[in-house]
């Protein structure tokens, strides 16, 4: 296989509620051209395209029968891939195969969401639906009529027994998920392309209203619009095209448990916060980066939190520190942009939830660490040599992870 | 003065509205009709001995056919729990009137949790550990409103 980098990453000029001001295509081409900007490429430097936002939730199933012109893909291979809330690492991961595999030099590869434009509660539903009649669970109201739909509170409501078990298990208090979103929203802060960008305390998330215990509105992603596209090229094309500042992915891998039962509808799989595909996906990819001890050599990561004690629960379940430990390195500092092991320093999925590109931003900002390119504040102060980041999604079982580093993997 | 003037259209709206049809299958169908016999019914893989309600056809992990058929319930145990405080109607957020309590429960003789909701008990009370019983309606309608919620025993 070839070494594969990160040369560039384009986002939308701003990711926010409602771009009432561009409509869908638009918008993806905002952060098609920001991509070529930042690398002063352009379309013909590129081979194939990879392309992918999450199916159902504008309700526009087959996006890249109408998209490629404004993606500046005419007459070029254009995949596209649908796996739900890692979608944009899928897509990622896709142009990284063409490229490692040979096939091609130059990929790029883009994601998107204008979440404004649907309903995501009514597209989770879209895919929820056949498998949760299929599975008949009790209580479960589809249509939200009881506060249920979804298990009490939307996607909240799913994600609840996930926090309650990973409380149980971990020993972190409430407070601690109060903690994390209070740390991440002020992280959100200083990064231009976040969402929620108020500066947030302990005392202002506790204030929000419960949802579905033990979590709160403040606990909770929001919805945004917003697309990124990242450039990725072969270790020659690097030394053509670029100065040698790019992130090189030296480790990816992906995995999904009892597929389609959420772990929760009906899977044998009866832990929610077990997600033994991060740990089969994790492993796989430190090994492929060469990486013995996660816990020394990670310098940074980027974790896919639709809910603020994820942040938490996956810094255990990747390997990043032992089970039990997360909600100490978060009392001790070590999570902060200065701290040790700096977490979401863009403020995270959990700030900025344009889906289809959630889980492209978590490598794209790691990318940008290491290239110290980041624009706004939340440059993380020290050198970046190895950065994980994640992500989930799917029915709660779907996991995937990349890991960039500032040198290629030693073949 | 021109801007008031300026006819803006900033949305096309577009109202789809179909119901779709799913068919429940075959072993979903024997489930509900065991629910109009107050009866919870739950299928066994024949190697790891898994015992899935409600029931499925395939055991992933052993690439099984689960066809052995098994009686579970009515009682069982509170596995997991959250307290729903809200509502969500047509993408918008509603406070719930009172909260609605949903545990995942594992039932005597089941591996696999089922998620339900629980009624007649105060949301501080409900805890893991606790033990609940099926609570059927009566008479049945042959829909999966059969079981209609779990209530604490004793």
């Amino acid at each position: 296989m070839r070494n594969v980098a990160i040369i560039g990453v384009g986002y939308t000029p701003v990711f926010v509620s409602k771009r009432k001001d561009v409509n869908i295509v638009e918008m993806m081409s905002e952060s098609v051209d920001a991509a070529f900007r930042n690398t002063g490429l352009t379309p013909d430097d590129i081979d194939a395209v990879t392309f992918g936002n999450m199916q159902t939730f504008e309700g526009l199933n087959l996006p890249h029968l109408w998209a490629s012109e404004h993606i500046r893909a005419l007459d070029k291979p254009v995949l596209r891939v649908s796996t739900g809330g890692t979608v944009g690492m899928s897509v990622l991961q896709a142009a990284y195969y063409y490229v490692a595999s040979g096939v091609y030099d130059v990929v790029m590869a883009t994601s998107w969401e204008k979440q404004s434009e649907g309903d995501s509660q009514v597209g989770l539903a879209g895919i929820v639906l056949p498998e949760a009649i299929a599975m008949v669970q009790h209580g479960m109201d589809l249509f939200g009529i009881k506060g249920l739909g979804f298990g009490g509170g939307g996607s909240t409501g799913a994600a609840s027994y996930q926090a309650m078990s990973y409380l149980h298990h971990s020993g972190a208090s409430p407070e601690h998920i109060d903690k994390m979103a209070a740390l991440e929203r002020s992280n959100a802060v200083l990064n231009p392309y976040a969402h929620l960008r108020k500066k947030t305390t302990v005392e202002d998330i506790q204030a929000t209203q419960m949802v579905a215990y033990p979590l709160r509105f403040g606990h909770t992603c929001p919805t945004t619009d917003g697309a990124t596209t990242c450039i990725v090229a072969s270790e020659d094309m690097v030394k053509k095209l670029t100065d040698g500042n790019v992130a090189w992915i030296t480790g990816v891998g992906y995995a999904a448990s009892d597929p389609c039962t959420a772990n929760f509808l009906e899977g044998q799989i009866t832990d929610p916060a077990e997600q033994m595909p991060a740990k089969i996906a994790v492993e796989k990819a430190y090994k492929q980066a060469g990486i013995k001890d996660p816990c020394k050599e990670i310098d940074m990561c980027e974790l896919y939190n639709g809910f603020a004690h994820q942040s938490l629960m996956w810094l255990e379940k990747l390997g990043v520190c032992k089970e039990g430990e997360a909600h100490q390195m978060l009392d001790a500092g070590a999570l902060e942009i200065d701290g040790e092991m700096p977490t979401n320093a863009s403020g995270g999925v959990f700030s900025t939830n344009a889906i289809g590109s959630s889980a492209m931003n978590r490598p794209a900002e790691c990318a940008l660490q290491i290239m110290r390119k980041i624009e706004g504040e939340h440059q993380i102060p020290k050198k970046i040599r190895k950065a994980l980041s994640h992500g989930w999604g799917g029915l709660f079982q779907y996991v995937a992870v990349m890991i960039l580093a500032d040198e290629p993997a030693k073949s | 003065m021109a801007d008031k003037l300026e006819r803006v259209v900033v949305e096309a709206q577009v109202p789809l509205d179909y119901t779709y049809n799913y068919r429940v299958g075959p072993y979903i169908e024997r489930y509900i009709k065991g629910l109009g016999d107050k009866k919870i019914l739950a299928t066994k893989c024949p190697q790891c001995s898994k015992v899935a309600v409600p029931p499925r056809k395939e055991c992933g992990v052993c690439n099984k056919i689960m066809d052995e058929w098994v009686e579970v319930g009515p009682e069982g145990v509170v596995d997991n729990y959250t307290v729903g405080h809200v509502k969500i109607e047509k993408g918008l957020v509603e406070n719930l009137e009172s909260p609605a309590l949903l545990a995942m429960i594992t039932l005597d003789g089941a591996t696999v949790p089922l998620l339900a909701e629980v009624k007649g008990m105060a949301p501080t009370d409900l805890k893991k550990g606790l033990r609940v019983k099926a609570v059927f309606t009566d008479p049945a309608e042959d829909s999966l409103a059969d079981l209609s919620h779990f209530e604490q025993v004793g």
